[in-house]
């Protein structure tokens, strides 16, 4: 790599709702190309940490930056000031997200999905955004269902189409919450060979998931939380084989 | 016997003689209550289909039409309005759209409309200018207002009131989550709303703003009271010149339920527009529904039969 720079990183990152904190204070950075997976037990923060990232949650305190830009604010004389609504949406376009429940919009058929935000927001000529969202289509392996609604689609298919909806966005970062939880074990799989197609292809990905597997397999980094913060960290296979930590290997034992 | 598929099971459907019964009783009653109607002297059946379609009545009809689909439009996009401003994170907005709320759902439409109307009483001129400064246009309150806008602000505004509610009930019955994809896709708030939000909440506001509209076409009996002639004064005024009272009341109440019906059927293909996505099968029309009734006549008789 030659960039210096991370794709993100946190420098104690803390978040509370209300009186509960559920982020203790969060150090990582995530190096461009890498496949970076979090894990760690429910109620861990590890989604919440995710949905900052693309600015889904306010961070209360820390610092939080994609691509050496802060998520949600701008620095000026060593004072923050909060982005716009506008600003903020401009800046999720490269941030593509896939959600643990598909979050499809019902209304609309598959291939709808996959264009709505390269017409809207990027104002894409529609003949142009339907071919690229038909190759999408096909990349995730649902050509023939373009024209089906959500409803009509299995949950595996599902989410299938919300990977390509957030492809069509060119992002160059993407988030995964649990993107496998919600599925038919049988179902799993598909999901997990768009996946890792993906990270071949050189995507940045951040991977929140109970799949060991994938994470060992794909994974280029891995970290392990509970309680708000980072309680273990390093490649998936040393820290998924030899963990050093009590916690991690209370942890592994049940998932594993 | 030989193996493979079994035959289609082809049993002998749940009869339901309680319902032969009530169908029976009901034809009995439905019978009595035309014979009464239609040999009552006193209903005068001719006066009413003179009535129904004299040249009063007809052009009293055509008001009626247009104050309900104008005070609808101006209820639905106020009334879409209110609620968009009612859920903002803006205060402002947010404590106008009470307010407002609060004054025409809290006041009888009639007193609105007598409100309106009586207005140039208390303000006779309007103008624009600098406030508390020179007025630079001004015009007569009654040249401005002519009673049928009065009609169509009264009853619009007062509908607005009650409309935002009821899309206020449909946003926020969209999941959370369709917001959130739509955000991390890049889109505005107001693009998420109209593209992602509105278009899935018209599942649940259809029901009720077919409610709204067939009880806005009676609503605008009232303004009657303000004088202005619509279809109720319009019979009205041939009863009590007439003294055919009930006659008349009976035709304009066929008018009312001609057009109650034509809304009903159009709010059934509305919903079943919007139900697409949702409804893996849409539900069937009714002319789908006695074609399928009618198969299934057929079929009862062959039940028990090889052939």
């Amino acid at each position: 790599m030659t960039t210096t720079e991370p794709m993100v990183r946190a420098e104690q990152v803390h978040k509370s709702y209300g009186p509960v904190e559920v982020l203790k204070g969060i150090d990582l950075e995530v190096k461009s190309g890498e496949v970076f997976c979090l894990v760690g037990p429910s109620g861990s923060g590890k989604s919440t940490f995710l949905r900052c990232i693309n600015h889904l949650e306010k961070i209360n305190a820390g610092r939080l930056s994609v691509d050496g830009e802060l998520v949600g604010y701008r620095e000026r004389n060593g004072k923050l000031y909060e982005l716009k609504d506008r600003e903020v949406a401009l800046k999720r376009r490269d941030i593509g997200m896939v959600f643990q429940r598909f979050n499809l919009f019902p209304h609309l058929t598959a291939l709808e999905n996959v264009i709505e935000a390269p017409v809207r927001v990027k104002g894409e000529p529609k003949q142009a955004a339907r071919e690229r969202a038909l190759a999408l289509l096909a990349r995730v392996g649902l050509a023939d269902k373009a024209g089906n609604y959500p409803s009509q689609l299995s949950g595996g298919q599902q989410q299938r189409v919300a990977i390509a909806r957030a492809l069509a966005m060119e992002p160059k970062l993407m988030l995964f919450d649990e993107p496998t939880s919600a599925l038919d074990p049988e179902l799993v799989g598909d999901v997990l060979d768009v996946m890792r197609g993906l990270a071949e292809d050189g995507m940045t990905m951040i991977v929140v998931t109970h799949e060991m597997g994938f994470a060992r397999e794909v994974g280029d980094a891995l970290v392990f939380m509970d309680g708000g913060v980072v309680v273990e960290s390093g490649h998936p296979r040393e820290v998924l084989t030899n963990p050093q930590h009590e916690r991690t290997r209370a942890f592994l034992s049940k998932v594993l | 016997m030989a193996k493979g598929r079994p035959e289609d099971i082809r049993a002998v459907p749940v009869r339901h003689p309680g319902r032969w019964v009530a169908v029976a009783a009901i034809a009995v009653l439905a019978a009595m209550f035309l014979h009464a109607m239609l040999t009552n002297g006193a209903l005068h059946w001719d006066v009413v289909g003179q009535v129904f379609t004299y040249s009063t009545v007809i052009s009293g009809m055509e008001q009626t039409l247009l104050l309900t689909v104008l005070a609808m439009v101006l209820g639905i996009a106020g009334g879409i309005l209110l609620a968009v401003m009612r859920l903002s994170h803006n205060p402002v907005l947010s404590g106008v759209s009470w307010m407002y709320i609060w004054v025409f759902r809290g006041t009888p439409v009639l007193v609105q409309l007598f409100f309106w109307n009586f207005l140039g009483a208390i303000f006779p001129k309007v103008g624009l200018g600098i406030p508390f400064g020179p007025t630079f246009v001004s015009w007569n309150y009654n040249d401005l207002m002519p009673l049928f806008t009065v009609c169509v602000l009264g009853l619009g505004l007062n509908e607005a009131a009650y409309f935002s509610e009821i899309v206020r009930a449909g946003i926020l019955s969209v999941d959370e989550g369709q917001a959130e994809a739509a955000s991390s896709l890049g889109l505005t708030h107001g693009q998420t709303l109209r593209r992602i939000i509105l278009p899935q909440a018209m599942r649940v506001i259809i029901p009720p703003a077919g409610n709204e509209t067939i009880s806005m076409l009676k609503t605008t009996s009232l303004v009657s009271a303000i004088a202005f002639t619509e279809l109720t004064r319009a019979a009205t005024d041939i009863g009590n010149r007439t003294l055919y009272v009930i006659p008349s009341l009976i035709a304009a109440s066929l008018w009312y339920l001609l057009f109650t019906s034509v809304l009903s059927i159009g709010q059934f293909y509305v919903e079943r527009y919007y139900a697409r996505g949702t409804n893996r099968v849409l539900p069937a029309t009714p002319w789908q529904k006695v074609r399928q009734n009618l198969s299934t006549l057929r079929l009862r008789k062959p039940v028990g039969d090889a052939s």
